[in-house]
Formats: C-alpha cells, structure tokens, sequence
C-alpha cells in the first residue's frame, strides 16, 4: 500500500462523487460506513482498555469491576481502584483522545496546505517551535497552565510560519522531500536549543523534563480544560474550510473559479495547525508522526477528499495516540516509556513507505 | 599563475601564433603545470614521476592545521583552572607541577586528541558520503548511521547480556543503519533526496530504540549512557580512541587512493563510468570507509553528526572546485570539533555543554542555508 | 589543430543485444522490462551516426549498452573485434569517450578544469601531468573553439558553450570513438548549430561520432548515417537521403508529412506534418502517456 491511485494533481475520489457514476459511487459509500463503524468501535475497544490496563497495581479485572460497579471473580472495586480510573487513566485517556484527534486533523490540514504527503507537524518542527516556545517561557520564569497552551501555540505559529515561508523560497516547496528536510533541520536545531535553555536553567529543566519527551503520563482534567477552548474553535474555523480545501487540492486557478479565496483559506488553515499542535504540545509535548500517520491510513482508506481525511482523523488520531500510550505503558512496566517513542517506531516505517512509493503524489 | 592561452581564438585555436610564440617555446623545454597548480616532477629510473598539487588546496590545508595547532594549544590552557602557554608547555613536556601535569597529561590532552580524531573522522566521512550519495545534506547523521551506531553501542553499554566492546557494536549498528537505508530507498535515486528521508526514518527508529533501551534500566546505568545520546567528549573510553586514531589514519590513506576516483565520480555515474572509473567498486570503497568512520567516531564520542556536515562545508569553500577536499574535511572538521568542545567547556562554566549540542545549533543554520540557497545552476 | 593520429578501422559493433534494467533501479518501472532485444548495429568508421527515434525507444538505453554502462542480458557489443566486457575499465576510457545526457559540475569548475578531466584514463597515481596532457588539453580546448574561455566557471556560460565543454573533455580522451547522448536536446537553435559544426569537424578530423539526436531534420542534415529506432529494434539505417520517407516517418513517429528536399545540402526536410489518421496501437499508448505525463 505504498502508492496512491492519483493522476497528476485531480484528485479521483472527488471526480467519483459526480453524479454521473451513481451505482459505485453507492457502494463505495456503504462500505466506507460499514469501515467508519468498525473504526469506532476499535476506538471504544482502545479506550476500554487504557482504562483498565496500567503500569500499578490496579490490575484489569478490579478495573472492571469498579466500571461495571459489581465485583467480578474474586476482584472487587476498591477506593484505590476508583481512584485510579477516575484521577489518573480517565483523565489520561481523555487527554489522549484530544491529543490524538488535534494532531490527526493538524496534520491532515498541514499535508493539504503544504500539497505534500509528508508534511507532518512533528516532521516540520511545529512541534519542535511550540517546545521551545515553552521553554523560553519557563527560562523566562512563567508556570501557568493555560499560559503555557497559548504560549506554545504561539511557538507553533513561528514554527509553521518558518517552513512554509521557506517553502516559497528557491521552489524548496515543489520538491517535497526538500520540505521535509527543511523541517527536520528545524526541528533538530530547536530541540538543541532547548537542551541548551535547559542546560542553563536546572528549575525549568526539572519542570518540563518528562514533558520533553511526550507522554500522557498524569495529565489531569485541568489540562483538558486549558486546551478546551482552543479546540472548539479550531473546530469551527475547521468545519468552514473543508470545502474550500477540498477545492484547492484541483489546484489554486480552479478554487479561484469556484469562487473561494485560496489565501485566506491557506491562512486559516494554518492558523488551525498552529492551534491544534500548540495545544497538544502544551499538554502531551512534542509528538511527531501523528500527523503523518493518521492522514496516511485516512486516505488508504477513504481516498483523498480532504473532507473525508478530517472525519476520519477524527476517529483514527485517537486511536494511534491511546494505542501507542497503552503500548507505552505495557512494555517497561513499572516504568512508562515516552509516547514519541512509540509514534516514532510506528511513523517512521510509514515515513519510509511515503517515500519508497514511486512517484510522491501531490495533494 | 597562468595567464596564457586567449591568444588566439581564430582558425581552429592555433596557437603558434603572434604573441604566445615566446610562450610556445618555454613549453618545448618546461611542462606547464595547468592554472593554479604546481608540478612536482621526480626523476625515477625510466619514466619520469610527475605530482600535481593544486596550490589553493595545499594552502587551505596549511591554514587549517595552523588553526587547529592554535585552537590545540588554547584548549590546552584554559579551562576551570587556566594555565599560562608557558606552564602548560612546560607540564607538557614533563617538567611542569604535578598538579599542571596531570591536568594536561590526564585530562586535556586525551580529551584533546579525542576531539581531533573524532572531528576528522566525522568529517571526513561526511565528505566521502556527500561524494558518493552527490548531495550534500547526505551526511552519515542525517542518514540515520550515527543513530544506528549509538542504539547498538547503548545497547553494550546497558548490557542486553553482550558485553562486546562499544566500537564492535557500533560498527554493526552503523552497518545495520547504512543497509536499512539503502535497502529500503532503493539505491542512491537522483539527486539522493529521497534517499536522505529514507535514512531520516531509519534514524527515527533507531532513535526511538534508544530511548527505549535507556527507559528500561535503571538511573545509574541510563547516566553512564546519556552521554551516547548527545554526544559528548566526557566519557571517551580509551580503547575506542585508539581503535579510532588508527583507523582514521589508515582511513585518510584509503580515501587518498580513491581521491581521482571521487573527483570524477561528483559528475555523474555515466560520466565517471566513460572516464575509466569502476564506480561500483570505488563507490563500494568510500561506503565502507565512511561507515566505518562514523561507527568508530561514535563509539568515542556519541552522535555528534553535524560535524560531518561543517567540515567537509568548511573544506570545500577553502579548498578549490577541483577536487575533494578529503584532507581539507578532517583538519576542518577536527577543527570544528576542537572548538565546539572548548566553546562548550568554557560557555557556562562551570557548566559544561555537551559538544553534540553545541554542534547541533552551529550546524542548524548551516544546514538551513544549504537547504534554501539560491541554486544557481540552471537544470 | 585535431590530433589525427588515431587509425580509424571500423570501430563499434553489437550483435544480437539485449538491455534491460534490473529491479534495484527505483526509478525505472517495469523491472526485468528489456529495452532492447535482438539488436544488430555496426557503426561506420569515420562518420556522424544519428540514432533517431520515438520517447522510449531506446535510444539511450543503446547508447549506454555501447559504452558499457549497461552489461548485455545477452549478446554482446565489440570494440575492434574485442568484447568490451573483457577491456579494463581505464583501457576502455582510451578507445571511447561517452558524453551521457544527463551531465552535472561542482559549483566553480572552469573549463580547463573540466577539460582536464578527460585526461584522467591517460594518468597515473604517479604520471599526473605530462608534456602530453597539456598538450592535448589545449587542442580541445581550440577544437571546441573555447580557448578563450579556459578560465571561465561553467555555471558562468550559456548551455551551447557549456555543452560544448563536455564535448571538449570527451576529446580530450583522445579516442578514436565518440558517442554522445543528446548533446543538443536542451538547447536552442543557435546553440544547436554550435554543437552540431562541432560533431561535424570532430567527423572530420577522422573520428566516429555517434550521436543521439531528437530532431529528425538536424539529424539528417548532420549526420552520414541514420540510424531510426522503434520500440527497442532498429527499422531502418542507411544514408538519411535514403532511409527518410513518408512511410519511415508514419512508423516512428506517427504522422503524415510531405518530404522536401534542403535546396543547399539535399538533405530530407519535413513539411506539412500531421499526425497520421490511424497512428498504430503504440504510439495512440505513447500519445496517452505523454499527455498524463504533461498534466501532472
């Protein structure tokens, strides 16, 4: 599955809605509601399960039993039970439900502005800016959560301003992987700055040391409610460009024919990005391959209508990022592993496949 | 310097013409070294032996070894307790204090010999990599073999019940690194971008590996292995160094003898091919060597990859367009190297800066303008 | 002046080749696809052969077979009755000098440097820079009518004079045999004549030239000898006077045209062309490709 069914820059699955072919058209339909339900459920399977399964001592089966409220076998509900589900995995997997699905639809949306398959937050140092912008801000002497989601937004939108700002130089952009590299210059550069800031400043290394190497280890209800905001409104702004985004992907004469505004939606779009990334940064930290991945297996899966990308990034966003937390928690137990390990070991073989494909499609 | 030839381009260019008779004489007698080079020509039984040494070249070099002496010396001298040059020479040649003696014997001076050694062999293998793979962000860093290298020599160092010798085990992770990219990007495309995003997922993996590796044990362990994921001339294991100051010196040797090869070789396959190079083999060659440079350079000092990328950078704006500046790549890179180090250690003293972090935010912006220069070169 | 010294004894031939890519090539497509099967050439000494032909017809593929690029699947190509499989690599560099399509300088060579080179396959590790060399490298310099320019940076010079360079350090190898892949496909009509008078004195200086060409009227104008390819076979070859006719130029190509004659050099010229009215299965597929191909 290396190669995408494109031609050129049309983009087939939107040529297929035309009414002019109804009977596939109906059927491709139905089996893609049959592959959304299964997905879904998937999801709620992956949410069950980082509920009940953790590095304590709160084993599945009490965890089960304090959901249902019975006991079952010889496990009953505790008060430690309870206070594991309730403060710490509920929390957590809420958390990792909006990480996943921030990062799903950021990088979805990235891939269509940059028209590169490989445009990935974490790959074009938007993560890496909102880490540092963080960083800055901790040197500098700031603690406040919902300081800190703003200020790595901020981050985000220098990050994004850089590589796409690039990309118009010198045709970097035409070249996708030339993009990429770009990125990943990037993102190493301002990761060795903030090791250095760090180095400097033993308080705030302390402080954000395990934020650093992104994980949803502990993170609270308040942390949720500090990005809140910033997703519903990243929501909207996201309901509005669909359609003008799908356009773009025919190109920017032919959205200009179809009476939208190609800048300002461009714009917009990456303000999203910024929104979106800055906010998962704030709460999880940096975590790449997200928004390569997820994006990857949408359009596997469902073609590429960048609508159809969003919807399904909503679903599958989640579920890598609680999958991958779940496996971060299984597998050194006691201890946890950082979750960008885990999204780095399952990105990096889909980074490998977008580029062995033959020719690199054009979003 | 030569200044001959417009003399006549009419006809079909001959050249005994007017002005350059006196010119076309002297040559009768005198071979004319081409612009910019002098010959050196050595009488041997039969056919006379005849060098050429591209002057611009031989003067970056000298330049470059004048300025790592310098740096050397410098590096020598200051540090948390600063010697006078005279102090430190004297403890140098053993007749300094007991205290300056050991501080220069013990501490600086392997710490000294370890930057240029590792500088060198990052860089020259940086260069040979940028040759064979003709692009230049494709360096062993970004390709993912410096990571490879580090996991394997971590994963001695943790004790996944091997206990080889790290430079064992950073070979084969730099071999394991190097097949995976190539194997997986499908040779060298055109280009090679393709190739260095290829080499930037393996390197992904590797690094995750790592972590993952370092997550497992405990804090003692993980400490004595942090250095690995930085790179940091703190924790040189002595033997790695040797191993390393050997190979490096058979490494230039090697690389010498292929250096016609790779100059012809940055055209393109095809033309090197029609000049009488076999560009497999000597592609072959300058893969092995460059390899096994980095995996011996980690093994000493840990991924400090952007060397690979200033140095040979740094060479090739000193040296001319001529040729590769194999040479030229490992004085610049001890060069940077040396410095970086020292900038590191006395920066936030008595703090001491990793050098792989130090390299890392000289060779971001550097990278950034390779990326985005203005190519002038129209396809 | 040319140096001249080389005997020029009916020089390259291939019998029966096969040429294929293998599948390690990422940017190729259809892996263990052969490109050339069954293929009989032999190339007159001391004349310009064109190779004309279609996209993708193997051109260059023959080209790179002849000069080894390529190993055969089968067959084999001969180098004054020698296989050149069996001619070291340096020796080989001596006796034919290739100029590939696709040519690329470091930054701030100039064309000297360039030019110089050439003389690698006649150098030793210790045999650098002799009389010879420098003196060869000024008559390739004068041959390409560049010594005016030795000291220029090629990123400094139009295409045709930088073409033009590349051709001088193939002559510079002083072989008596010269093939070169589209020398003139990236430029303009003035710049074309440049490289194409060049081919001419180098023929005329007593060496083989073969030339790959896309333009079927230089061809025939340039060239002593056409040599017109059609999916990996040749279909025709002979004089371009005698091979070029309507029916010719339907195959390869699929148009119709009325032939003219140059009223100067007698040389086949097309006019009128259109594509023909039912241009056979091959090209209608080669039409399509391209057109995908433009709108990506």
């Amino acid at each position: 599955m290396t190669r995408h069914p494109r031609g050129g820059s049309l983009a087939p699955g939107i040529i297929n809605q035309t009414p002019a072919d109804g009977a596939p058209r109906g059927e491709r339909r139905r089996a893609l509601t049959v592959t959304v339900m299964w997905l879904i459920a998937a999801l709620a399977l992956l949410c069950l399960t980082s509920l009940l399964i953790g590095a304590g001592e709160v084993g599945p089966l009490t965890s089960l039993a304090t959901l249902v409220g019975h006991p079952i076998g010889a496990a009953t509900g505790s008060d430690e039970a309870r206070f594991v589900m309730t403060e710490l995995r509920g929390p957590r997997t809420l958390v990792g439900l909006a990480v996943g699905a921030s990062l799903g639809i950021a990088g979805a949306l990235l891939q269509a502005v940059a028209r590169n398959p490989l445009a990935e937050p974490g790959l074009l140092g938007v993560s890496a800016g909102s880490a540092f912008a963080i960083a800055v801000a901790l040197v500098l002497g700031a603690s406040a959560a919902t300081l800190r989601v703003s200020v790595a937004q901020l981050g985000a939108v220098c990050g994004c301003a850089f590589v796409l700002g690039a990309s118009r130089l010198n045709a970097v952009g035409q070249d996708p992987i030339r993009l990429v590299l770009t990125g990943a210059v990037l993102s190493g550069l301002l990761g060795a700055l903030t090791s250095l800031l760090l180095l400097m400043d033993q308080r705030a290394a302390d402080e954000i040391r395990f934020w650093l190497v992104g994980s949803l280890a502990g993170r609270r209800l308040a942390d949720l409610q500090a990005i809140l905001p910033s997703l519903a409104l990243a929501a909207t702004i996201t309901l509005t460009i669909a359609r003008p985004l799908s356009a773009l992907a025919l190109g920017e004469r032919v959205a200009v024919g179809l009476g939208h505004h190609p800048r300002r939606v461009r714009l917009l779009a990456i303000a999203v990005v910024a929104m979106l990334v800055g906010a998962a940064t704030a709460v999880a930290g940096p975590i790449a391959f997200v928004g390569l991945v997820v994006p990857f297996a949408a359009r596997a899966i469902a073609g590429p209508d960048i609508r159809r990308t969003l919807w399904l990034a909503l679903i599958l966003g989640p579920m890598v990022v609680i999958a991958a937390d779940i496996v971060a928690r299984v597998v050194v137990a006691p201890s946890e592993l950082s979750l960008g390990v885990i999204t780095a070991l399952i990105g990096a073989p889909v980074l490998i496949a977008v580029v062995r494909s033959r020719r690199l499609p054009t979003l | 310097m030569d200044t001959s030839s417009p003399a006549s381009t009419t006809g079909l260019g001959d050249l005994s013409d007017s002005g350059s008779s006196a010119d076309h004489r002297q040559q009768a007698d005198v071979i004319r070294p081409p612009a910019g080079h002098w010959r050196l020509a050595l009488p041997m039984a039969g056919n006379e032996a005849a060098l050429l040494i591209d002057r611009r070249a031989l003067v970056a070099n000298l330049g470059l070894l004048l300025a790592l002496l310098i740096l050397g010396a410098l590096s020598l001298c200051l540090g948390s307790v600063t010697l006078s040059p005279l102090a430190s020479a004297r403890a140098l040649f053993g007749q300094g204090s007991a205290m300056d003696s050991f501080l220069i014997h013990e501490l600086r001076l392997p710490r000294l010999a370890a930057g240029i050694a590792t500088g060198g062999a990052f860089a020259l293998s940086g260069c040979l990599m940028q040759t064979l793979a003709r692009n230049r962000l494709a360096t062993p860093g970004i390709i993912g073999i410096d990571n490879g290298a580090t996991a394997f020599a971590v994963a001695s160092v943790v004790g996944l019940g091997v206990s080889l010798a790290p430079p064992a085990l950073a070979l084969v992770g730099a071999a394991t690194a190097t097949a995976l990219t190539f194997g997986l990007a499908g040779g060298i495309g055109t280009r090679g971008y393709r190739f260095i995003v290829a080499g930037i997922g393996v390197g992904a993996v590797f690094g995750a590996l790592t972590q993952l590796m370092l997550a497992r044990v405990d804090i003692d362990t993980a400490n004595a292995a942090y250095p690995w994921t930085v790179g940091s001339l703190n924790a040189r294991d002595p033997v790695s160094l040797k191993v390393l100051e050997v190979s490096l010196l058979i490494g230039l040797l090697l690389s010498r003898r292929i250096a016609q090869a790779l100059n012809v070789l940055r055209f393109s396959d095809s033309v090197a091919a029609g000049l009488g190079i076999q560009v497999t083999r000597c592609r072959r060659w300058a893969l092995m060597l460059s390899v096994s440079l980095t995996a011996l350079a980690v093994s000493v000092a840990g991924p400090v990859g952007m060397v690979a990328l200033i140095g040979p950078e740094l060479a090739r704006h000193l040296s001319s367009p001529r040729g590769v500046p194999l040479v030229g790549s490992a004085l610049a890179g001890a060069l940077v190297m040396v410095s970086a180090d020292l900038a590191g250690r006395l920066m936030l003293a008595p703090l001491e800066i990793p050098v792989g972090i130090v390299t890392a935010v000289i060779g971001g912006p550097v990278l950034l303008w390779i990326l985005l220069r203005p190519t002038r070169k129209v396809p | 002046m040319m140096p001249t010294h080389h005997p020029t004894s009916a020089p390259l031939s291939a019998h029966d080749l096969e040429l294929g890519y293998g599948h390690g090539n990422a940017g190729r497509g259809k892996s263990q696809h052969s490109v050339i099967e069954g293929l009989n050439i032999s190339l007159p000494a001391g004349q310009v052969t064109a190779i004309v032909g279609p996209n993708g017809c193997g051109k260059s593929t023959l080209l790179a077979g002849l000069a080894r690029l390529h190993a055969p699947r089968r067959g084999a190509v001969h180098l004054d009755g020698q296989d050149i499989q069996h001619i070291p690599a340096k020796e080989l560099a001596r006796r034919l000098a290739l100029l590939p399509q696709e040519t690329h300088a470091p930054e701030g060579l100039t064309v000297a440097e360039l030019i110089r080179f050439g003389r690698q396959p006649h150098q030793g590790f210790l045999q650098q820079w002799s009389r010879e060399d420098a003196r060869v490298v000024e008559s390739a310099l004068a041959a390409a009518n560049l010594t005016a320019l030795a000291d220029r940076t090629l990123d400094a010079m139009s295409g045709g004079q930088r073409q033009r360079a590349w051709i001088a350090m193939a002559i510079a190898q002083q072989t008596p045999l010269l093939l070169l892949d589209e020398p003139t496909s990236a430029l303009d009509l003035g710049h074309q004549l440049e490289v194409f008078e060049l081919v001419r004195s180098l023929a005329a200086a007593g060496k083989t030239v073969v030339i790959v060409v896309h333009d079927l009227d230089s061809a025939c104008r340039f060239a002593d000898h056409l040599v017109a390819m059609q999916a990996g076979r040749i279909i025709a070859e002979g004089r371009p006077k005698d091979v070029v006719t309507t029916a010719l130029l339907r195959e390869l190509y699929g148009i119709d045209c009325t032939l003219l004659s140059d009223p100067v050099t007698g040389s086949p010229i097309l006019a009128n062309m259109r594509r023909a009215a039912t241009p056979n299965a091959d090209n209608g597929m080669q039409a399509s490709s391209q057109a995908c191909v433009s709108g990506a």
